[in-house]
């Protein structure tokens, strides 16, 4: 190595402090983001498990309480935070979490993982779509993340995938890459939650010449950050290095990019001083970045980090993921 | 979620300090929170309890919880009181997120309550898709690029679409067609004048894209096209005729700015899309001929940017653009896509030299190089 090459530090224990944190911050901030509080605690947990910190960090009880304090009953999923209604957003992150402590998700009981399997499905809409809560919001988003909290929960049927996966193709565009609806430009994060849903569903056949969508994910690094941007002409940003390299990696084309690049764009955005992940260098950190900075480096190159292995499908850790039941059509 | 804020550290002094000061911020917040769940609670579905959820929206419009409890308090007030009070709280609602999109111009849950508060409208045929019409055109003033407002424009311009044919007195079809194609044809127009704005903003050129087909069908519906707006008329007479027409505007583009990919992007999808090329295929060698005049363009502006280069390289997106045009029309002679036969020593030449200038991408060239990916990407 030249000396003119410096070797960027991962800052391991300030991340983990910056994560366990996050409760203690009791800003105005903080209590302003409780409707985002189940997908923190998914951001947070997926953050320390990659990076082996899971259990001296976080007590599993309280996880898990908090969790079940945020069932809601007049719908059978989960909200953000206690009081909050349910919606699909927060009930596949309290999936996600309870399903990395405990593969049979024998906490949730066989009533309640029925109604929220039956609360999930209640959101598919005569198109395929899936409707966030009953107030009618329509997103490729939701239609990953119901496919997700399904296959968890071990209750996808092809009555339910053969619409849905119809309705994520017919949100491809010319550019081989996917929008948030029919006929919406095309967007990095969109495009994980299209490829996560075929995935998901057995369905990656249906990207028969998947070139021009990997050519359109590998445009995304720029120079001279080698940072990765969510669409044509944007500024890069740390998060895509999850939504674009897990959409690569399900496609099998991390090598269309310069993963050596990436990872120093994300080591960039490190604060090295407090802890934590921001979307740009010198930016403000936050929970959702931290995570998507750790998922990203798991993904190029877990083992130099002493990180678990991510899956890019699920973004939950490979050895979780390996122990439950794919759906195959 | 924080993006684009410039990280500030705070003093162990500064801190005490915010969070001294957050205090009595927190405690009303959190009164108010209280207060709404109880008012949710005992089913309290009235003005004062909505003016309860205005104010907390007003401070955290993220709080979809507090959405959906003023839906709810719609849903009961509506069966209450006159349809005219009905629409006009709806029409209130529409200028209150006015003001707090303004200022959260990012945020789901207030475009989709905007979006609900319409089809409420639609429900007691008060709707005013034109006056919607006008305020996305607003937003996207503020920012051209907005995932959002886009997305929202094209929901607005299907409604204004889907009330045109859906008036009480049917119309005939030729009429129907010609509202819809006026609709369409705006809508051209502002992707042509945001275009001329910014070259960058792929956003229109996306919308371009889904507009050209559309425009082009209408006409066809039309008992005399030519009548209506005869010099948009005049680009869309056939897919020949809007494709001479968009390479046009392109090529300005180009030579304005060679490192814009929107550019890029867009005339790759001229020069691929079945809507031109199949039509161009009818003519003998016409496809061709395209393809050969867009490949002398290209070369001849590589050949202006390396004069203009220290070391003399190729233009990247030129040299992408060389290798996709030469694929395309390798293509045309061999009659097949296999890798094999399109890569010729001339093409894998241009390969090469993009490993040297576009480093990040090597991996996928050499790809390419072994025939494993397509130098002429298909859908
Ligand atoms: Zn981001």
């Amino acid at each position: 190595m030249s000396e003119t090459e410096e070797v960027k530090a991962f800052y391991k224990e300030k991340h983990i402090a910056f994560v366990v944190d996050q409760d203690s911050h009791r800003s105005f901030e903080y209590w302003l983001s409780e409707h985002l509080r189940m997908n923190g605690l998914y951001w947070g947990v997926v953050s320390l498990v990659i990076m082996n910190a899971l259990e001296d960090a976080l007590p599993q009880n309280e996880v898990i309480d908090y969790i079940l304090s945020c069932w809601d009953e007049k719908t059978g999923g989960f909200g953000a935070f206690p009081k909050h209604d349910a919606h699909i957003l927060s009930t596949t992150s309290a999936l996600q979490v309870l399903k990395i402590y405990d593969n049979e998700l024998q906490v949730l009981g066989e009533e309640k993982k029925e109604q929220t399997a039956q609360f999930i499905k209640g959101l598919q809409l005569s198109d395929g779509s899936f409707q966030g809560d009953r107030f009618g919001e329509v997103d490729t988003r939701f239609i990953y993340t119901a496919m997700l909290s399904l296959s968890l929960l071990d209750e996808l049927t092809i009555e339910i995938t053969d619409p849905a996966i119809k309705f994520v193709m017919a949100c491809q565009n010319f550019d081989g890459a996917f929008g948030m609806l029919p006929g919406a430009e095309s967007h990095a994060a969109q495009v994980f939650t299209c490829i996560g849903a075929l995935a998901v569903t057995d369905n990656l056949h249906l990207l028969d010449d998947d070139t021009k969508l990997g050519n359109w994910l590998s445009e995304r690094q720029v120079l001279p950050s080698g940072g990765l941007n969510g669409r044509p002409e944007k500024l890069p940003d740390v998060c895509y290095s999850w939504w674009v390299l897990s959409s690569l990696a399900i496609l099998k084309k991390k090598h269309w990019i310069d993963l050596q690049k990436l990872e120093d764009f994300i080591l960039e955005c490190q604060d090295s001083k407090d802890g934590g992940i921001g979307d740009r260098p010198d930016n403000q950190t936050d929970i959702y970045h931290t995570c998507f900075g750790i998922a990203g480096l798991s993904l190029i190159d877990f083992e130099k980090y002493n990180f678990k292995e991510i899956d890019p499908i699920y973004c939950m850790p490979t050895e979780v993921t390996k122990k439950f039941r794919k759906w195959k059509k | 979620m924080q993006h684009g804020i410039k990280r500030v550290s705070l003093s162990a002094e500064a801190k005490r300090l915010k969070l001294e000061k957050d205090k009595s911020k927190i405690a009303h917040y959190k009164q108010l929170t209280e207060n709404i769940f109880s008012l949710r609670n005992l089913q309290t579905y009235t003005v004062e309890s909505l003016k309860e959820t205005t104010q907390i929206l007003q401070i955290n419009p993220e709080f979809y919880t507090m959405w959906n409890y003023r839906r709810e308090i719609f849903e009961h007030l509506k069966n209450n009181i006159p349809v005219e009070d009905y629409a006009q709280l709806m029409d209130n609602d529409l200028k209150m997120l006015m003001v707090i999109l303004k200022r959260f111009p990012k945020v789901y849950w207030i475009w989709n309550h905007r979006r609900w508060c319409l089809f409420e409208l639609v429900k007691i045929n008060r709707v005013d898709w034109q006056y919607e019409y006008a305020v996305v055109s607003k937003l996207l003033e503020l920012d051209s690029r907005n995932y959002h407002g886009w997305q929202y424009r094209r929901f607005v311009v299907q409604n204004m679409q889907i009330q045109a044919t859906t008036k009480a007195a049917p119309a005939s079809k030729n009429e129907e067609s010609l509202v819809v194609l006026g609709i369409n044809i705006e809508e051209f127009k502002y992707t042509t004048s945001k275009i001329n704005k910014n070259f960058s903003n792929f956003s229109a050129w996306h919308n371009r894209s889904t507009l050209i087909p559309k425009i082009y069908n209408l006409y066809l519906q039309l008992e005399a096209p030519s009548e209506k707006s005869p010099d948009v008329y005049d680009i869309f007479k056939s897919p020949r005729s809007i494709l001479t027409h968009e390479l046009e505007l392109i090529k300005t583009g180009m030579y304005m700015d060679s490192e814009d990919t929107s550019i890029w992007l867009y005339m790759w999808w001229l020069l691929t899309e079945k809507f031109f090329t199949d039509e161009l295929r009818k003519e003998d060698g016409a496809y061709l001929a395209v393809l050969e005049e867009q490949l002398a363009n290209v070369e001849e502006l590589n050949e202006l940017e390396k004069s203009d280069h220290i070391y003399h390289w190729d233009n990247c997106w030129c040299l992408k653009t060389i290798i996709l045009v030469k694929g395309l029309i390798q293509q045309e002679h061999v009659k097949t896509n296999k890798s094999s036969a399109l890569l010729t020593q001339d093409i894998k030449n241009h390969i090469q030299a993009l490993i040297e200038i576009d480093p990040l991408r090597k991996g996928k060239y050499l790809d390419q190089l072994e025939g494993k990916a397509s130098i002429i990407p298909i859908l």
